[in-house]
């Protein structure tokens, strides 16, 4: 039984912090692109401020091994 | 049944903007197109953004001429190329605020026609950035006289002009009760087709609204100075102001003088802004009238940073595009006149 609910919280960690990743990449990517066709120079600033959103997913990550490993 | 209604793209619209804000002319350059003659501001412009239409219209006008149609043009293909990419109702938004052009060519057209210009000469002056396409727009201007197109607008707008502006024309050959009536419905319209059910379109509302304040204080201003009395002042005068409503402007225009609008106009928002130029020893309307304009773009600026993901960053580009095009064709203008780089300097609004 507690395996169980350990692997759904494992689950949920890495799920939700994937879709808060996705939901602000969705809206920093619309603009990177934007900036990126007025102004070309911008393509590394874009790329950089689009993944730094990647760090909740990998925290959700890091989370959800910790409690696997539990088990 | 399952459409999904299309998302305002804000994001990716509010960073094009701003991308399209930092290529326009910078303040200390400004400076340097003062001291230039007519060929060099020219190549400088070929060298900016107004590029492609300075080569396209190269061949057919030259000076001041390709300076005014070159800046024109590439000012309708941004605005033009803004809607395109705008989405949901960022573009409702967008496509509403640009409709002004469409009654700022009807203006031009029926202008032209009464001073007799050739249609090829209103053609060149027309700004086809509004909802009316260029091909409307030749339609109306290929029209024979005034009096059909009024006939024309009032089928395309579903509007009647008032019957004493149409003989005002007809016998007199005044335009100002035909474009008076036009700048009303503009203004209706444009209230009317913004719903404030999201927090954009409250923002949106408010910034026309505050238009409508500065340019109905303008009105007063310049007609106070030319000795124009309040009732006539009143016709002239938008609803829907935000802090200006009919009671407001009705006390402003039956004040003796510009001078004591001044206390009336002390609990406005832009008040300390007109100050300086309302306290001078000899007012000039103009000073007053330039002062409201440099007001109403530092709110617009202020108002788009505030709120980024809104509708305010992309009119605020808009508002700094015209203000570059006004600039450039005073500047232009100016030189050809051989006034010296200090007068034009005074005109310019930076």
């Amino acid at each position: 039984m507690d395996a169980g609910l350990i692997a759904i919280g494992a689950g949920l960690a890495v799920g939700l912090a994937g879709l808060g990743t996705g939901m602000s990449q969705r809206d920093i990517g619309a603009a990177a692109v934007g900036a990126m066709i007025e102004d070309e120079s911008l393509f590394g600033k874009g790329l950089i401020l689009t993944v730094i959103p990647e760090t909740i997913v990998i925290f959700g990550l890091v989370l959800g091994i910790l409690l696997f490993t539990t088990i | 049944m399952f459409r999904r209604k299309t998302k305002a793209n804000y994001p990716y619209a509010v960073a094009r903007v701003r991308g399209k804000k930092r290529t326009l002319i910078k303040r200390e350059d400004y400076s340097k197109l003062m001291m230039m003659e007519l060929p060099e501001i020219s190549r400088f412009l070929g060298e900016t953004n107004y590029q492609k239409e300075m080569v396209d219209l190269g061949g057919r006008f030259d000076g001041v001429d390709l300076i005014e149609h070159a800046t024109y043009r590439s000012m309708a293909r941004n605005f033009r190329s803004v809607l395109d990419f705008s989405e949901g109702e960022l573009k409702e938004m967008i496509s509403a605020y640009l409709s002004r052009w469409d009654y700022w060519n009807v203006k031009v057209i029926l202008r032209g026609k009464s001073f007799g210009a050739d249609r090829d000469s209103v053609a060149e002056d027309l700004v086809p950035a509004g909802n009316m396409d260029e091909a409307y727009l030749e339609k109306l201007n290929s029209m024979g006289c005034c009096e059909d197109i009024i006939e024309e607008l009032e089928r395309r707008l579903h509007t009647k002009f008032p019957e004493e502006a149409v003989q005002a024309y007809k016998q007199l050959g005044k335009l100002s009760g035909i474009e008076d009536h036009l700048d009303r419905i503009h203004y209706q319209r444009l209230l009317d087709s913004i719903k404030p059910s999201t927090r954009p379109k409250r923002l949106f509302l408010n910034y026309i609204k505050r238009e409508i304040d500065t340019s109905n204080l303008e009105t007063i201003i310049m007609l106070k100075a030319d000795n124009v009395c309040a009732e006539d002042i009143m016709r002239y005068v938008l609803d829907g102001g935000l802090q200006i409503d009919k009671n407001r402007a009705t006390q402003l225009a039956n004040a003796e003088s510009v001078k004591a609008m001044a206390d009336e106009m002390a609990g406005l928002d832009f008040y300390e802004d007109i100050k300086p130029a309302l306290e001078e020893e000899e007012i000039s309307p103009r000073k007053v009238v330039d002062a409201l304009h440099r007001y109403r773009i530092r709110e617009t600026e202020k108002f788009s940073h505030l709120y980024p993901l809104s509708v305010i960053p992309v009119i605020d580009y808009m508002v700094h595009k015209k203000l570059e095009v006004d600039n450039l064709r005073i500047i232009a203008r100016g030189r050809v006149s051989g006034l010296d780089p200090e007068t034009v300097k005074g005109l310019l609004v930076i």
